[in-house]
């Protein structure tokens, strides 16, 4: 168990909060770039109410949502050619917040001048758009090797969770649950309906080890009939600090994005890159897809390997109650990873850039992260079995991967 | 565990971290004070067998 407060401390993610002060140090994932354009969207991250806009000059803004003025949301609002204007009183604010216009106002008022909205830096990287919430001066937006590799195609799925960013950060860091969840549990529901088994993940863990290192946690493990020598020991995967799971194997990798919408809601993220062994034509854009959560019934859809995840990250609770939990020495990568987010947390406290801070051009070209090619010992198996399990199942380019691959449906 | 086995400090409030888990028969906690710094184990035995030096 861990006591009540610990856990608060884990999980809040609001502005003042021990969280919340480690997590405004990165820059996250606010929309895919469909979402931002000459509509005003409204957006929410780390318990803050944000507004989305690309203005006529094609600049990007994130505003708080509420009108300086008299509090109306900015989503009813008007792109100009220069900012964003209030839909009420029209109000007019630039990308920096900065009050360019008060209609009602005298025309030899000053008071723009001393108006402010809340502002935010945005950026663009690899078809999303990334926010920074935190004290200046911010650090650079990590150019991690998905988002920028060429010569790759790419995917990006999303669902809104109504549960902690912290309960899916543990998931990354607790091996075992792939022969349970996956082997197990999703085999019996096949079972159910005289269904084959599920390949792949059924295999029983040998051996895992955790291991802290500069970009958060890296994962090792030994399945039955391995050796040291294959890759998921000698390479294993990270889980990247503070809110990323890197995934994938045979050509296709993803990063899994946790970002915290507030305290009991996570925006996810599978950012697909598939790199073909042959020559493959170029993406006009990346597609963007929503990835279903319920059955017509209303039940939370669990035929597949993510499904499952899903289902079992928010049946632990909003916020999962760890003061009511009994953990084993399986679930040390879980502890270590409570640890880190702790130290990491008392780092920002004491004015300290805490690890995934990048501040070095040089060292920001390409973050290269280490993971397995040949996943659960065999790449073509993985990929075949990832593009039927994983959310890439409900992507729209999925017929044409399966094609550049030369798998089979 | 309310106090950190190193300097003393109170583990119960602020950064510090305390984390219950189960190995076998024993009850143990990891402890990381954020005070001193010191990373523990601390285990609550259900039995110790030692053996006393000859002298």
């Amino acid at each position: 168990m861990l006591s009540q407060e610990k856990n608060e401390r884990l999980t809040a993610v609001g502005p003042g909060t021990p969280m919340g002060n480690l997590l405004r140090r990165y820059w996250w994932p606010v929309a895919t770039h469909d979402m931002a354009g000459r509509v005003p969207v409204r957006r929410r991250l780390l318990g803050e109410d944000l507004v989305l806009f690309r203005d006529g000059s094609g600049q990007l803004g994130l505003l708080a949502e509420q009108c300086q003025h008299r509090r109306a949301s900015l989503t009813l609002g008007c792109t100009e050619r220069t900012g964003l204007r209030c839909g009420y009183h029209g109000w007019l604010f630039d990308a920096d917040g900065r009050c360019l216009e008060q209609p009602g106002e005298p025309a030899d008022s000053t008071f723009a001048s001393r108006i402010r909205a809340v502002s935010y830096p945005v950026a663009e990287l690899g078809g999303l758009i990334f926010a920074y919430l935190g004290p200046a001066p911010a650090p650079l937006l990590p150019r991690y090797d998905l988002f920028v590799w060429p010569d790759v195609w790419r995917d990006i799925a999303h669902a809104e969770l109504p549960c902690n960013f912290v309960q899916i950060m543990e998931n990354s860091v607790d091996p075992y649950h792939v022969e349970w969840l996956h082997g197990r549990y999703g085999s019996f529901l096949r079972e159910l309906a005289g269904e084959r088994a599920v390949p792949v993940v059924t295999k029983k863990h040998v051996k895992v080890a955790f291991e802290v290192f500069e970009h958060g946690i890296l994962k090792r493990r030994i399945l039955e009939g391995q050796t040291e020598q294959d890759e998921d020991w000698k390479t294993g995967h990270p889980l990247v600090f503070p809110g990323m799971l890197r995934v994938g194997g045979g050509g296709i990798a993803t990063f899994q994005i946790r970002v915290p919408v507030d305290d009991t809601h996570t925006w996810h993220v599978w950012y697909q890159t598939y790199r073909f062994e042959g020559p493959a034509p170029p993406q006009a854009a990346i597609p963007v897809y929503r990835v279903p959560l319920h059955d017509e019934q209303g039940e939370w859809l669990r035929d597949y390997v993510d499904g499952q995840d899903i289902c079992a990250w928010v049946t632990q609770g909003a916020i999962a109650d760890r003061s009511q939990e009994h953990l084993g020495r399986s679930d040390l990568g879980v502890i270590m990873l409570r640890k880190l987010y702790f130290e990491q947390m008392e780092l920002v406290a004491a004015g300290k850039d805490p690890i995934c801070t990048y501040r070095d051009p040089d060292r920001n070209v390409c973050v290269e992260l280490p993971m397995e090619r040949d996943k659960f010992g065999g790449a073509r198996a993985f990929r075949e079995m990832w593009l039927r399990e994983s959310s890439i199942r409900y992507s729209p380019i999925r017929d044409q991967v399966l094609g550049q691959f030369g798998d089979v449906a | 565990m309310t106090h950190c086995p190193g300097c003393g400090a109170r583990l119960d409030a602020g950064a510090a971290f305390v984390q219950e888990f189960w190995a076998g028969d024993d009850r143990r906690f990891l402890c990381w004070c954020s005070g001193c710094g010191l990373l523990c184990t601390v285990v609550i035995s259900a039995r110790l067998v030692s053996h006393e030096p000859e002298h």
